[in-house]
């Protein structure tokens, strides 16, 4: 997802950057400790993902989307507070 | 008869001068009246931005993408800077226009927030929303 801005975006890569918006905008309504630490994994997630996954892998990204979407929900209910960390990390662990 | 001839000539000339002269000055006057009196045709866009953004939204702005982007202080940030020029990405992008919502508390819409490309584009944004809000 090398693009930048000025060039046009594709549909994918919108529904990506309104997904990392929808994290940073869901981080925000959490207690500044836990906010930074969303920050820190939701940031360092998407870029990592964005250096390692082939832009033409679509059925993929399109996994990831459907997964980060269902993230995101549970990472906006205010019982997930600890949580969210675990969320988000469970990617790589498959937890 | 000779000399009557070159007289004639040359009164030709000074006619056309003087009538370009005057259209010259009427192109003049009609630019200040449309424009601010700052009427520079080489740089149509640096008129553009020095009118539509306030200098000190443009300031703030620079200061947040450089924090955001953590740029060396000795790299420059201007209005015209283009946030992928400065080495910012997409992500990054979104980033700064979520940092700029925060600090001067509004939102800003998905569709506006993918069209801005540049320090000048996001201060005249928020220049409008501001405006909207107080109104």
């Amino acid at each position: 997802m090398g693009a930048s801005k000025g060039q046009k975006l594709s549909g994918m890569q919108r529904q990506v950057l309104s997904l990392y918006r929808g994290f940073l905008r869901a981080a925000r309504l959490k207690p500044t400790e836990d906010r930074r630490q969303i920050e820190s994994i939701v940031s360092a997630e998407f870029r990592r993902n964005s250096k390692q996954v082939d832009r033409k892998n679509f059925l993929y990204i399109e996994y990831l989307l459907r997964r980060g979407k269902k993230q995101l929900d549970q990472l906006k209910s205010p019982d997930t507070i600890g949580l969210s960390s675990c969320n988000v990390s469970s990617s790589k662990k498959k937890c | 008869m000779a000399s009557l001839a070159g007289s004639s000539i040359s009164m030709q000339p000074r006619q056309t001068l003087a009538t370009s002269r005057v259209s010259g000055l009427k192109l003049v006057s009609f630019v200040n009246r449309g424009r601010s009196s700052l009427s520079f045709r080489l740089r149509p866009d640096r008129l553009r931005i020095s009118c539509a953004a306030k200098p000190e939204t443009v300031d703030k702005v620079c200061e947040i993408v450089r924090k955001q982007l953590a740029l060396p202080s000795d790299k420059a940030v201007t209005g015209e800077s283009k946030f992928a020029e400065l080495g910012a990405d997409s992500l990054d992008t979104v980033e700064i226009v979520m940092g700029l919502e925060e600090e001067f508390g509004i939102t800003v819409e998905e569709d506006n927030a993918q069209s801005i490309s540049t320090v000048h584009d996001a201060a005249e944004l928020i220049d409008k929303l501001c405006g909207e809000k107080s109104a």
